[in-house]
């Protein structure tokens, strides 16, 4: 065989052999190549769109962002680049060939295009549509993506007890005052310290502390119910509640089944050192009116207070303070 | 270091401005949401103040760029940059979703690669489309570094090379970000430039 048509026959074998789309057109935008890899992935041979418009074989290309990059090509002999991320699959393309598509609604294969200008000697420009297969890279990145969404929702979350954590409660009590002001709607917030708590652990041990800790932090959470409603670990044996469109009178009420809740759990307590064997509460409460300028310290200051107050008091009480 | 008139000036702001116009057409068709681009300005600088330019604002401060390598007429290297944030937030914007990470992923690198190809591309096709003639572009490379890790990375160890540094203001859903185009030349592509814009000058002011 000469070398020109030994050459030429190499050539086409391995534009055959490539894994990746490869369409030539010709300055009329005529299809002038066509690969197998293209007949493997789309629903066309190489027969049927050969000396096609290209614009008829995909008219919902027409004036997308590949028609201006063929233009630029064949008019300007530039490349460009049509990335995944901003076009999707603009080909009906699909990784395990055409029929799998049609039958049982496989997606179609994520693409990254190029388009390059090709000049010929002694002929008009042509240019060459290369088409790349990312759906594997595109898959990576959504796992990437959960992964990353799930690790950010651990750093804001308690690992002992899973409800939110002391740095959630100061993102989230940082907003909730400030949405309050806007809707001028009145926002409380409950201070809860678990009673004599130290002794517990001091007699049960720490693992048996952690257990309380995480049976009580449930029992709180699942007393909280409307979506806006916020409980977090605000540090050691501590919880803090925000509450937000609760007025003071309503707080009290939510408080004070809170505390008759837990009580009425029974997690025996030995070293209470009163008559009281059972694990109990103290709550503080504060409430922010509309009418008050916010600020986030004079909350939770006076919910402090407040809490500090229950505790002097003898422990299982509810308190209120105001701001 | 480059003396441009007045009225040249102008007119390559002018250029300028039609092609990022292009430019935001086309990103506007891909968004479905109306992008606005435009160039206030544009300056001639050497490579070590073009640098200084781009990192004023922190000391070692990362810029992401695009760039394109342009002959024919005239041989350049163009590199669209933007500060590290600013490209994470153009990206963002432009795809609509956020990934919740500090520096662009793989894909999202080839989204920017993406936009600074149609810059680029607008803007080198409108200059040449006004001067009558042709150039060659390569598709976009990424980079990440300081300005002027960017910048001396391009056009050899050519102390003479000159930056055309176009300033480029760029507004997407409210959003306001600057940016830059840095063009750089070596002194024979300076000269064939400047020559191309008084051509066209004589052209458009029949005086030809």
């Amino acid at each position: 065989m000469p070398d020109a048509l030994h050459r030429l026959a190499l050539l086409e074998s391995i534009l055959g052999a490539v894994n990746l789309g490869a369409i030539v057109l010709d300055e009329q935008h005529r299809i002038v190549l066509w690969n197998h890899w293209m007949a493997r992935h789309s629903a066309r041979q190489a027969d049927a769109v050969l000396g096609q418009d290209f614009f008829a074989v995909y008219p919902e290309l027409r004036h997308k962002r590949i028609d201006s990059a063929i233009t630029q090509a064949l008019r300007d002999n530039f490349q460009s680049l049509l990335s995944q991320t901003l076009h999707k699959a603009p080909f009906a393309l699909y990784t395990h060939g055409a029929a799998a598509g049609g039958n049982d609604g496989e997606e179609r294969m994520q693409q990254a295009i190029a388009v390059t200008p090709i000049n010929l000697p002694g002929s008009p420009r042509h240019c060459l549509i290369q088409i790349n297969d990312v759906t594997i890279a595109v898959g990576r990145e959504k796992l990437l993506r959960e992964q990353t969404m799930v690790l950010r929702s651990q750093t804001f979350s308690d690992g002992l007890t899973g409800i939110a954590n002391r740095r959630h409660f100061d993102v989230a009590i940082e907003k909730e005052t400030r949405r309050a002001m806007r809707t001028s709607s009145p926002l409380s917030l409950l201070m809860i310290d678990i009673d004599h708590f130290k002794d517990y652990n001091d007699h049960y041990g720490h693992q048996q502390g952690d257990g309380c800790l995480i049976r009580v932090a449930a029992e709180l959470a699942a007393m909280l119910q409307r979506p806006t409603d916020l409980l977090a670990r605000y540090g050691g044996e501590e919880f803090a509640a925000i509450l937000p469109d609760t007025d003071a009178a309503q707080a009290l009420r939510m408080a004070e089944a809170i505390r008759e809740h837990v009580a009425g759990l029974r997690i025996a307590h030995a070293k209470t050192g009163n008559e009281v064997k059972h694990i109990t509460i103290s709550i503080g409460i504060a409430t922010q009116h509309p009418q008050q300028q916010p600020t986030i310290s004079a909350l939770i200051g006076a919910a402090d207070r407040a809490l500090y107050l229950a505790k002097g008091a003898g422990r299982n009480r509810v308190m209120v303070q105001s701001l | 270091m480059v003396n441009l008139s007045e009225l040249e000036n102008d007119a390559l702001v002018e250029i300028f401005n039609i092609g990022v116009g292009h430019a935001a057409a086309a990103m506007s068709e891909i968004v479905n949401e109306e992008v606005t681009m435009s160039v206030p300005s544009i300056t001639f600088l050497n490579r070590a103040d073009a640098a200084a330019l781009l990192g004023s604002k922190k000391d070692g401060e990362r810029i992401c760029g695009v760039s394109q390598h342009y002959d024919g007429a005239f041989a350049t290297e163009a590199i669209l940059m933007f500060p590290e944030d600013k490209s994470l937030e153009i990206v963002r914007l432009m795809v609509g979703d956020a990934m919740p990470l500090q520096e662009l992923t793989e894909m999202e690198q080839e989204a920017m690669s993406e936009i600074g190809n149609i810059i680029l591309n607008s803007c080198v096709g409108t200059l040449a489309n006004l001067f009558d003639s042709e150039l060659h572009g390569s598709l976009p490379l990424y980079h990440v570094g300081t300005s002027a890790e960017i910048l001396s990375s391009f056009g050899g160890h050519d102390d003479d090379a000159v930056v055309l540094m176009l300033h480029i203001d760029f507004v997407l859903s409210k959003h306001q970000i600057h940016g830059y185009v840095a063009f750089v030349l070596d002194l024979s592509a300076l000269h064939d430039l400047k020559q191309q814009v008084s051509r066209y000058l004589a052209k458009v002011l029949g005086q030809a």
